[in-house]
This record gives structure tokens, C-alpha cells and sequence, in this order.
């Protein structure tokens, strides 16, 4: 069975780049959040094996890309977050990362790069 | 606090560091010696309670730790095995640093918690325990003491590794991956060092790679895999980290480094007491003097002047006692220096010294430090072979460099010697006649007693590969350099195969010199005795020529002579029929005769320094005044032509 992916991202072009990549390639994109409220909540109802965050996404009620990473791995301690970054954001990776997040991409990235991260933080072999 | 106390602080500090060093290595040799151990506690005992008083509380806490190390070592507590010598020898180094740091005022990046954890870490009761992720805040900053902890943790049954980790070149956010990095391994091992630290990886983008100091049970294969899982990871180099020896941290540069100036010195009370009773007897003099030229009673004047003659050279003789300090100042930093170089070079040296008492004006102290560093750094680098060489040269497996002060006719002379591989004179004389500094044909001449003035000459030493077939050579030039500045000279003696000798000779002190009084037409000249070999008496007709120059034939001996009226531009102002006097001067690499009108006599000259207008004077190294109130000037010979 496809391995289910969870994509959020504020950017309705980043959130169709990623999805035709990991689709593409055999995974399930299950749901799709335009903010981190979203995402937490999907998180929630879907319990996808892998979750793709923007970490610079606008507030919503509060929330912003790290306390999604925080709430999400409160959630699910096993939770596999890749943050998905511009180069500029180098501390808010890693204090995603310290919370908890598995892994990065830094945008902008291509297709392998993306899958790299995601076989790797999955375990799907290299 | 008083700038004065402060001062007196670090003056005394230094110098009960440099005893706790002195110490240090003779307990290293035997781990026995209840006295040194005795002494280091002592001194340790005094330097906290000083640096508390100045309220320097980490000089304080460490000297503090020490104590209580030295004190468990005299009570026979803990044994002085070598791998707590090597934890004390670091912890005194860092002691050291303090202590600098604090003198020169700027903030210390020493780690005292670490100083001190490392200390604990060797007393009774109070072994290190580091264990999982809690110590880490400790041991992450752990730097110049890993080697203390490493020793440590050997002993726990871990493994310390050196694992250097790069990232592939298209990697964005290296340092970021290195935070991945390190996440992996805390799971796997204990971090003891990141470097770049993690408050820069923090700062900063990482530029080239990343590498760690660990401590683990796990071995090396399962910890690489797992680094490389981690995405964009290029290569995981593991490798056994060897323990860094304080030496190698904090006294990089050992050897190198010059000695420090004297800054103050401790003057017995009984001299200054001296002093005073005299000031007090010139000062009755004076009052004499002038009773009697208002009484008019001129033919007292006599007695009262021989009477102030005398009170004025005492006075003057004890003034300069002032200036004496036992030269133990400079040579007591030798034998840490010596253990460290040695360890270094992976060679077994052990240190004598000798004459350690004798007391030296401190200007010369202030400038022999350095000469004679660089010569006993010489005997350990090229002179003392290896001890597998030595071995296979049926020497002792321990080489030997030796220092040797006395007193002799007015000077000093300090010997220091090796009995290492010698000077290969053939090999000097090939390498000095490739490089161009003597012929082809002086190298004929050249017996192997001249061998040292070709060591000597500026040029020779800086070829490399010289040094690495003569063995020597390094920067004699500079030693020889600075001994003529001093008005002291410099021989060597060499047996190839046996070792070295190094003679320094230099005078008592610096104010006063014997000088040869000559006579050139109305002028008067003193020359340093130090300088003069014989004085002789020709006849003009002895003077031959060579080529262009004017040489005089003594016993076997071709010396060039110079007139040194010409050579002054004053007027020579013998006949041709004359006895010409000739004072034979050692020179460089050849004496020298100089024709002179008349000699003098011989006397102690008080040495005055000429203005900073006339320094640059060839030729000319000071004045002096005669009791007749002329004026005369001191030839430095050397020079002159």
C-alpha cells in the first residue's frame, strides 16, 4: 500500500509541485493544508506517515510552522515531519528540528532532492 | 585594589608557578619525592590565599583544587600515577593562562568548571560521572581538558573517536545537516567536542566540515552508517582519538616563545640596609665638608676627601649589587620547557643543572634568556638523537643536556652542554661553500674550530635542509648577535658523535666593564678586556702586505692589522722606526690586530651609554668617564672595520 503524505504548504504552487513529484513516484498525497491550523488538523484526521511543512506560513489563530511542528509531535511522538525552507530560514530549521521535525529540504530543490529526503526519513531505502 | 598589590601579585605568582613547574618535573622523574609534593602543596596553599585576597576567585577556586590534589598525593591518598602527572601538568598550564589572563586583563577562555571538574576527577571519591545526555552541557564544553575526561572515560571501558564528517558540495544548510548530525550521534555516543561549537554552527552557515570528538560504547562501523544515513552526508571519517596532551593545546608554541622581561625584583632588605648606613655616613661627610670651608680649614680637606672616596665606591658597589639576581630566574624555566620539547620529539632528556646561584646583573638576565632557549631548543631538535639512534649507538637510551654556571676572572660563563650526535664539520664546510657563503679555498683553511663562525654567519642557518644534515645552525647567528651586544662571546666545542658544548661567556654586569686604556695621539680609547686576546709589540717592519692588506705574522698566525687612528680619522703620530704596539682583538671569524700608539693600563670603566643621537655610531659602543673628568670613548672592536 502507497504511504500516505500529508503536504502543507500556504503556496498553492509548492503544495502542486510536491504533490505530482511524490505521486509520481508511488506515495498517496492524502490531504493538503494551506496553513498550519490545517495542518495540524489533517494531521489529526488522516495520520499520514509523512508530513511536508512550509515552516514560513502566515499565523493562523496563533499557529505559525513551528508550533505546527511542536503540536503535531505532540500528537504523535513517531510523527515524520520534512520542513520545507527557504535558504534564509536556516534558525527557523533548526528549531524545528529540535522539536522534533526529521528532516529539511531547501527550496529551491528538485524532484530527486525531495524524494531523497522523504525515502530516507521514511526508511524507503536509498 | 591597589595597582601596587597587583602588581607584587603577579610578580610573586609567576614566580611560585615557575617553582611549581621546577618541581613538577622532578616529581615526574620520581613520584616519590615527598619534598616536592610537600613544596607544590605549600606554594598552591599560598597562591590561593593570595588570589583570594585579590579576589581573584577563579585563580583562587583552581589553586584551591590543586591544594587539595597535593594534599591527597602527601597523604598518600591518590597515587601520582602518569596519567594524573599529565592531568596536573595540564590543569597547571591552564593554571598559568589564568593567571596571565588576569594580569593582562582581558577576559580568560579558560573553562575553570572543566579545570576544575578535571581535578575532581583525579581525588578520591569524586571520579567524573558523565553519564547520558544530562553531562553534555558539561562535556561539550570540554577543550583544553579533554585530555583529563578522555583518560576518564578510557577507564569506563568507552572508546574516545575522532569522527570528521563532510557534506556533499550541492548541501544548502550545512550547518543545519550538521545539527542532524549531531542529533544522530548524542543517540549513539557522548559529544566531548564539536567544531565548529554549536553556538556557531548556530551563528553561521557551516563551510567545510564538521568534526567531532565522541565518547562511546558503540564501535566505529555502526556509528559511520548511521551518520551517512543522514541526507546530503558526503563521508563519515572515524578514527581513534589519541589524547592531546596539554602541551599540544596550550603550549603549541613552547620553545618558541621568548622569556619575559623582568619586571620587579625582590631586593634582600639586608642590601637596601646597606645602602642606607652609607647614604648616612656620606650625608655626616657632607656636613663635615662644610664645617670645614667655613671654618677655612683647608688642610682637613685631604682626609675628608680620601674618607668620601671611599663611602662613594662603596656606595656604588652596592648599588650594583642591586642589580644582581641568581641567574636561577632564567634557568628555572629550562626544565619544564626541556620535558615538554622533549616529549614532543618523542625523545628521553634529562636535565642537569648546575650554578644556578650565581648572580647575574638583571640586565643580562633580561637578554641571556633567549640565546641560551635557543641553544638548549637546538640540542633537543638536532643535537640529542632519537632514542632508537641511541640505542643503536650503545649511548644511554636518555640523552643529557647539561647547564653549567661559574664565576671566572670577572665574567660569567655558562656552558650548556649535550651528549648528542655532534656538529658534522665536513658537512658544514660542504653545505656553507654550496651556498655561496665562503670559497671553495677558504673552506681549505678553515680548521674545524672555525666551524662556529660559520655556523654563525647570518645566511647560513636560514637553509633549511642545512639544519637537517648539520643539525645545527638554527638562528646561531642571532645567538652570537646578541652575546657581542652583550659584550660576552661565544664558542663551541664539538665532538662528533659525543654531543656539543656550548660556552656563553659574559661579564658580571653591564655598568661596568675592564677595559684596555690606548693611546692614540692626544685621544684616549678603553677597549673591553672581554674583547682582547694579547697585546704585542712590533716593529713597523713586521708589517707585511697581502694583497692590499696590511697583516702582521704572530707565532703561526697571519692576523690582519688596521690602524686605528686612520680608522678613527685621528692623526697617527708614530715614525717609521717606531715600536708599534698591537692589541690582538678576537674577531668574528678572524682576530685582529689593531695598531695603537700606546697602552694604557687596564681599569674598571663605569659604562655610560651614549645619547640616542650617537647610538647608530659604528664602532662605538659607549663613553666613559676617567677620574680626571676626561671623557673617553669605549671601541666595540668588533665592528670597528
Amino acid at each position: 500500500m502507497a504511504k500516505k503524505v500529508l503536504v502543507v504548504d500556504d503556496a498553492l504552487f509548492m503544495r502542486n509541485l510536491i504533490k505530482s513529484i511524490l505521486t509520481k513516484n508511488g506515495y498517496e498525497v492524502c490531504a493538503e493544508g494551506a496553513n498550519a491550523l490545517e495542518g495540524v488538523e489533517l494531521y489529526k484526521k488522516f495520520k499520514p506517515d509523512l508530513v511536508t511543512l512550509d515552516i514560513v506560513m502566515p499565523k493562523m489563530e496563533e499557529l505559525d510552522g513551528i508550533s505546527a511542528v511542536k503540536n503535531i509531535m505532540a500528537l504523535d511522538q513517531k510523527a515524520n515531519i520534512v520542513v520545507v525552507s527557504a535558504l534564509a530560514e536556516r534558525r527557523l530549521v533548526e528549531e524545528a528540528l529540535s522539536y522534533g521535525a526529521k528532516d529539511f529540504v531547501v527550496k529551491p530543490f528538485t524532484a530527486e532532492k525531495l524524494l531523497e529526503v522523504v525515502h530516507r526519513v521514511l526508511g524507503d531505502g536509498v | 585594589m591597589d595597582k601596587s598589590y597587583r602588581d607584587l601579585f603577579f610578580a610573586e605568582s609567576t614566580e611560585y608557578l615557575k617553582d611549581v613547574n621546577k618541581h613538577l618535573v622532578s616529581l615526574e622523574k620520581n613520584p616519590h619525592d615527598d619534598e616536592a609534593i610537600n613544596n607544590i602543596f605549600r606554594l598552591m596553599h599560598t597562591l590561593k590565599g593570595m588570589a583570594a585576597t585579590m579576589r581573584f576567585v577563579d585563580i583562587a577556586e583552581v589553586a584551591h583544587k590543586l591544594e587539595d590534589a597535593f594534599d591527597s598525593f602527601r597523604t598518600k591518598k591518590i597515587e601520582l600515577t602518569p596519567a594524573v602527572m599529565d592531568i596536573v601538568f595540564s590543569v597547571i598550564d591552564i593554571f598559568t593562562v589564568l593567571v596571565e589572563d588576569a594580569k593582562e586583563e582581558r577576559e580568560s577562555k579558560v573553562d575553570v568548571d572543566a579545570c576544575i571538574k578535571s581535578i575532581e576527577s583525579i581525588l578520591p571519591g569524586s571520579g567524573i560521572v558523565i553519564q547520558g545526555k544530562s553531562a553534555q552541557s558539561v562535556t561539550t564544553k570540554v577543550d583544553q581538558l579533554s585530555a583529563a575526561s578522555i583518560t576518564q572515560y578510557k577507564t569506563e571501558g568507552k572508546s574516545v573517536l575522532h569522527i570528521e564528517v563532510s557534506f556533499v558540495k550541492t548541501c544548502a544548510m550545512r550547518s543545519v545537516r550538521a545539527f542532524l548530525v549531531l542529533n544522530r550521534v548524542r543517540d549513539l555516543a557522548i559529544l566531548l567536542k564539536v567544531s565548529p561549537s554549536e553556538a556557531n554552527l548556530k551563528n553561521e552557515d557551516l563551510e567545510g566540515n564538521l568534526e567531532l570528538i565522541v565518547a562511546t560504547v558503540n564501535d566505529k562501523q555502526k556509528i559511520k552508517s548511521e551518520i551517512e544515513k543522514i541526507y546530503e552526508v558526503e563521508k563519515a571519517n572515524i578514527t581513534d582519538f589519541e589524547a592531546p596532551t596539554a602541551e599540544k593545546i596550550i603550549r603549541k608554541d613552547v620553545g618558541m616563545s621568548t622569556m619575559k622581561k623582568i619586571q620587579s625584583m625582590r631586593i634582600p632588605v639586608e642590601r637596601l640596609d646597606k645602602i642606607m648606613n652609607l647614604m648616612g655616613e656620606l650625608s655626616i661627610a657632607k656636613s663635615r665638608l662644610l664645617q670645614i670651608s667655613q671654618a677655612k680649614e683647608y688642610g682637613q680637606l685631604d682626609t675628608i676627601s680620601s674618607f668620601m672616596g671611599r663611602l662613594v665606591s662603596s656606595l656604588q658597589d652596592e648599588a650594583l649589587k642591586l642589580r644582581l639576581l641568581p641567574i636561577s630566574f632564567v634557568l628555572d624555566n629550562f626544565p619544564r620547557m626541556v620535558r615538554d620539547l622533549s616529549r614532543q620529539m618523542g625523545k628521553d632528556i634529562e636535565m642537569e643543572i648546575a650554578g644556578s646561584d650565581i648572580e647575574l646583573d638583571r640586565a643580562i638576565l633580561d637578554e641571556i634568556g633567549d640565546p641560551m632557549m635557543h641553544l638548549i631548543r637546538n640540542s633537543i631538535d638536532h643535537g640529542i638523537e632519537s632514542p632508537a639512534e641511541r640505542l643503536a649507538a650503545k649511548k644511554p637510551r636518555e640523552g643529557k643536556i647539561a647547564i653549567k654556571v661559574f664565576r671566572e676572572k670577572g665574567h660569567i660563563i655558562i656552558e650548556i652542554s649535550d651528549d648528542g650526535k655532534g656538529v658534522d664539520a665536513n658537512k658544514v664546510l660542504e653545505k656553507a661553500r654550496k651556498n655561496g657563503i665562503i670559497t671553495a679555498e677558504e673552506g681549505k683553511d678553515f680548521d674545524k674550530a672555525k666551524v662556529l663562525d660559520i655556523l654563525t654567519m647570518p645566511g647560513f642557518s636560514t637553509k633549511e635542509e642545512v639544519t637537517d644534515i648539520s643539525g645545527r645552525g638554527v638562528g646561531l647567528d642571532v645567538v652570537r648577535t646578541k652575546l657581542d651586544m652583550l659584550g660576552g662571546r661565544l664558542e663551541m666545542d664539538t665532538q662528533q658523535g659525543k654531543g656539543t658544548t656550548f660556552v656563553l661567556t659574559l661579564p658580571l654586569t653591564l655598568a661596568i666593564i675592564k677595559a684596555m686604556l690606548v693611546g692614540l695621539g692626544k685621544e684616549l680609547y678603553a677597549i673591553p678586556l672581554m674583547n682582547i686576546r694579547e697585546t704585542v709589540k712590533l716593529s713597523v717592519s713586521d708589517i707585511k702586505m697581502v694583497k692590499d692588506m696590511e697583516v702582521i705574522r704572530l707565532r703561526d698566525e697571519i692576523i690582519p692589522v688596521v690602524r686605528l687612528a686612520k680608522e678613527l680619522g685621528t692623526v697617527e703620530s708614530y715614525a717609521d722606526d717606531d715600536q708599534l704596539s698591537v692589541v690582538i682583538v678576537e674577531g668574528r671569524a678572524k682576530s685582529m690586530g689593531f695598531i695603537v700608539d700606546k697602552v694604557i693600563s687596564e681599569q674598571d670603566v663605569v659604562v655610560k651609554p651614549l645619547g640616542a643621537f650617537l647610538k647608530r655610531v659604528k664602532g662605538i659602543t659607549g663613553a666613559t668617564i676617567l677620574g680626571d673628568g676626561r671623557v673617553v670613548l669605549i671601541l666595540d672592536v668588533v665592528n670597528v672595520k
